[in-house]
């Protein structure tokens, strides 16, 4: 053990009191919520010279849900891994089941789940910045975009009834199709959120004291990027172009046209750019799917898993059975495994399903970027200030549930 | 008027003016830890504005706060980090155990989830919801003045054990009686609750 | 198709074939959507394979995406009672690989810590998750549940709501450097 304050012999000398190794704790209990996680530091003067981080506050054994709970049931707790995204989560576990299953789902099905999972990707997005900005003072930045999230929450309330834990996608399907207002829902903020990002670019980009503040802070080079596992906005800022939507695109991504936003240094000042561009990338992504967006059914034509409509089963004695028999007995599965990943605003987020037949799963493992991301908090951190440890922690975007399951 | 305040000439004035005071300036210290927490900041955003109804300063600090918003789960291993935080906390204090994760551990009954957090503290006031809107939210802030105005205690919530649950015969049979007990004026707040043993 | 089509599935057949001719003593397998899967005869074999797999320039896997395990106690895959899973990705040709060892409860496997630095809390999370010891690595010890806790819930035997609450929080060491192993359960 290092820690040098544990020292049981009389102070003598003047010097002996003189330690200038004290540890700060960042406890699991914080300001601009984080979430629960905990970081120890060993701090010299106010550089820090070492950390460990604990982690483990939030976990609440989703996984070993998994293996008692059927495959519809577990779609609920996905939600809860990254909450900030909640539609990103369900969409990439789903997409684990079906192949799996070896259903490919409608057209419409896959424009929609695109549509959700960029929407998505624009909220953590905010939150990310915004939490980001008001962890060093700069809370207008908070308002602007805040309520841009409640325009997306209405929208997804539109959507699916809910607005933060959706539970919206289902195996070979959505739960319900998109309301008729939901164009000009999407329009509206199609058209106002540039707006807003203007403004925060404004106050944030060319700032003296932003700049002062986060640049050469944190900064994770390319080759610690990639060793540490780092995913998402934050190996992107690092210089490595890597997005899994353009090099291992899935549903509609290949006939999308948009570009990746790649940083320079790898620390909080190219990461905030990155995101603020992603937005942007998100936004343009939207306009294009809501052009595209085709008619025609939601749900594939497979008995295993189509879901009826509420009419025909309070009305119809076939299809009611078919109803109580996927919910009752759940759906089943062949035996195999899967790993699917999508890119989720955060990273790289995959479900690893692994099937022994049967309604319930044999083990489900999520790759959550949030843990890497959180263990190259050690390494980008030393020799920084508590505040600029701060400034990491807000620009790694660490999600609890996603870190602790 | 006596240090006590009871010789003063306007003894339920002063007391009602204490009250209204308090209620209406009810400064959270926010403890999200989940998908809670994220309602609960939409809630302090500016579209729920939750500084409306007093709230206006949210101190991260227990020793300034009077209100403990529990927003989110709560495991085992965080229990005693937020038992320390109540205890950190100046009396009078109220405690709102906001969505289902912590008013009884929600959906996630596992090895590592407190089931409620009246377990470890007493609570006043159980937002239902997963998470609950932030209309639910300051619906239980309106709620807890009306209890900071009259002064309600805190009673300990009555657990069902799991046989009382499956022969409970009617909703006030599962609930337990003592909620629908009307509430005393005048008691303060109930002590701290102990919390339960290493092993279970 | 949610699995990877067009240029990406060539590469991914090729990968394939890559691996049974040059693996042909290795079971190789093909999952669900096509990736492939190597299983690993023993663990020593682990780290010379990871090295060969990211140096050979056919396969190139630079990146380490996640490290896990499941129980096999109904042994549908084996004789052994837990399989070790690595998923590996290669940010040259952006194929995947998954590789599999199956060990018994009381094997140690080699450590991925000298590979890859994202390897450390993967790690102590399967050796929380399931008492995987990995033979090597710096600090060894629980990351998700608390130092005190008995038992490894992953494993199915391990019931869902058992619950070992503690009334008080441990502090937190700082672990610097390369230390043994913590001895813990």
């Amino acid at each position: 053990m290092s820690d040098s304050i544990t020292t049981t012999e009389p102070r003598q000398n003047l010097s002996d009191f003189y330690n200038p190794n004290v540890l700060v704790n960042l406890g699991p209990s914080h300001p601009a919520m984080h979430g629960t996680l905990r970081v120890m530091c060993r701090v010299n003067g106010e550089v820090i010279e070492d950390s460990t981080c604990e982690i483990g506050y939030l976990h609440r054994a989703i996984e070993k849900l998994a293996e008692n709970k059927t495959y519809h049931q577990w779609i609920v707790y996905t939600d809860r891994l990254n909450y900030c995204s909640a539609l990103t989560n369900n969409i990439a576990y789903v997409m684990a089941v079906e192949d799996i299953l070896g259903i490919q789902v409608t057209d419409r099905c896959m424009w929609i789940r695109v549509i959700c999972m960029e929407l998505s990707r624009i909220i953590d997005h905010i939150i990310c910045v915004a939490i980001n900005a008001l962890d060093m003072g700069a809370l207008t930045c908070f308002w602007y975009l805040y309520h841009w999230r409640e325009e997306a929450y209405t929208m997804i309330e539109a959507m699916c009834g809910m607005r933060l834990t959706t539970s919206y996608a289902r195996i070979g399907g959505m739960s319900y199709d998109l309301p008729d207002n939901f164009d000009e829902l999407m329009a509206k903020f199609i058209k106002g959120l540039p707006k807003s990002l203007d403004d925060v670019e404004k106050l944030l980009t060319t700032n003296r004291i932003w700049t002062d503040r986060t640049r050469g802070v944190g900064k994770l080079t390319r080759e610690q990027a990639i060793d540490l596992g780092v995913t998402g906005p934050c190996l992107r800022a690092s210089g490595v172009d890597f997005d899994l939507r353009r090099d291992r695109p899935y549903y509609t991504y290949p006939e999308l046209d948009f570009e990746v936003a790649v940083g320079l240094n790898g620390d909080v000042y190219d990461r905030y750019l990155v995101r603020i561009e992603e937005m942007r990338q998100s936004l343009k992504i939207l306009k294009q799917c809501m052009k595209k967006l085709p008619k025609g059914p939601l749900w594939v034509e497979d008995k295993r898993v189509f879901i009826p409509n509420k009419q025909d089963v309070y009305t119809k004695m076939e299809v009611l059975i078919h109803h109580f028999k996927i919910f009752m007995e759940g759906i089943d599965v062949p035996p195999g495994e899967a790993y699917n990943a999508v890119e989720a605003p955060n990273g790289e987020l995959g479900f690893y399903v692994v099937s022994r037949g049967g309604p319930k799963a044999w083990r489900i493992k999520i790759k959550s970027p949030s843990l890497l991301h959180f263990q190259s908090f050690e390494t980008s951190a030393k020799g920084s200030k508590i505040p600029d440890a701060i400034a990491i922690l807000g620009s790694l975007n660490i999600i609890a549930g996603e870190l602790d399951r | 008027m006596g240090k006590d305040g009871s010789a003063s000439y306007i003894p339920t004035r002063l007391d009602y003016a204490v009250k209204w005071a308090q209620k209406n300036s009810l400064w959270p210290m926010p403890f999200g830890t989940s998908c809670c927490g994220i309602e609960l900041m939409s809630t302090l955003s500016g579209t729920y504005d939750l500084s409306r109804f007093g709230s206006e300063v949210v101190r991260f600090s227990p020793r300034q706060a009077d209100l403990l918003l529990v927003a989110g789960t709560i495991t085992t291993k965080m229990s005693p980090v937020l038992r320390q935080i109540y205890d950190q906390m100046l009396e009078p204090k109220w405690v709102i155990a906001m969505g289902a994760c912590s008013s009884s551990g929600g959906i996630f009954n596992t090895y590592s989830v407190l089931q409620g957090i009246d377990e470890i503290m007493p609570v006043d006031i159980y937002v239902p919801g997963c998470p609950p809107i932030p209309e639910g939210l300051i619906y239980s802030i309106l709620r807890l003045q009306e209890i900071v105005e009259k002064g309600l205690p805190r009673k300990q919530m009555h657990k069902l054990t799991r046989e009382e649950a499956r022969n409970a015969m009617n909703f006030r049979q599962a609930i337990g009686e003592s909620l629908f007990e009307s509430g005393e004026t005048g008691a303060t707040p109930s002590g701290p609750a102990e919390i339960k043993g290493e092993t279970r | 198709m949610s699995v990877a089509f067009g240029v990406i599935r060539d590469r991914q057949d090729q990968l394939f074939l890559h691996l049974e001719q040059t693996y042909p003593s290795h079971r190789v397998l093909r999952d669900k959507i096509e990736e492939p899967i190597l299983w690993l005869r023993s663990p020593d074999e682990l780290v010379p394979m990871i090295e060969a797999l990211r140096r050979e320039p056919a396969t190139q896997f630079d990146r380490l995406s996640d490290i896990t395990a499941y129980d096999n106690i109904d042994h549908v895959d084996g004789p052994k009672r837990l399989i070790v899973v690595y998923q590996l990705y290669s940010l040259q040709h952006h194929t995947r690989l998954r590789l599999k060892i199956a060990i018994d409860q009381d094997e140690s496997v080699p450590t991925l810590t000298v590979v890859w630095g994202a390897a450390n809390w993967l790690e102590r999370e399967v050796f929380d998750m399931f008492g995987i010891r990995f033979a090597g690595h710096p600090d060894l010890r629980r990351i998700l549940m608390d130092e005190r806790f008995v038992g490894h819930p992953l494993l199915k035997e391990y019931e869902l709501e058992a619950r070992q609450p503690f009334s008080d929080s441990l502090p937190v060491r700082i672990a610097t450097g390369f230390e043994s192993p913590e001895e813990s359960h």
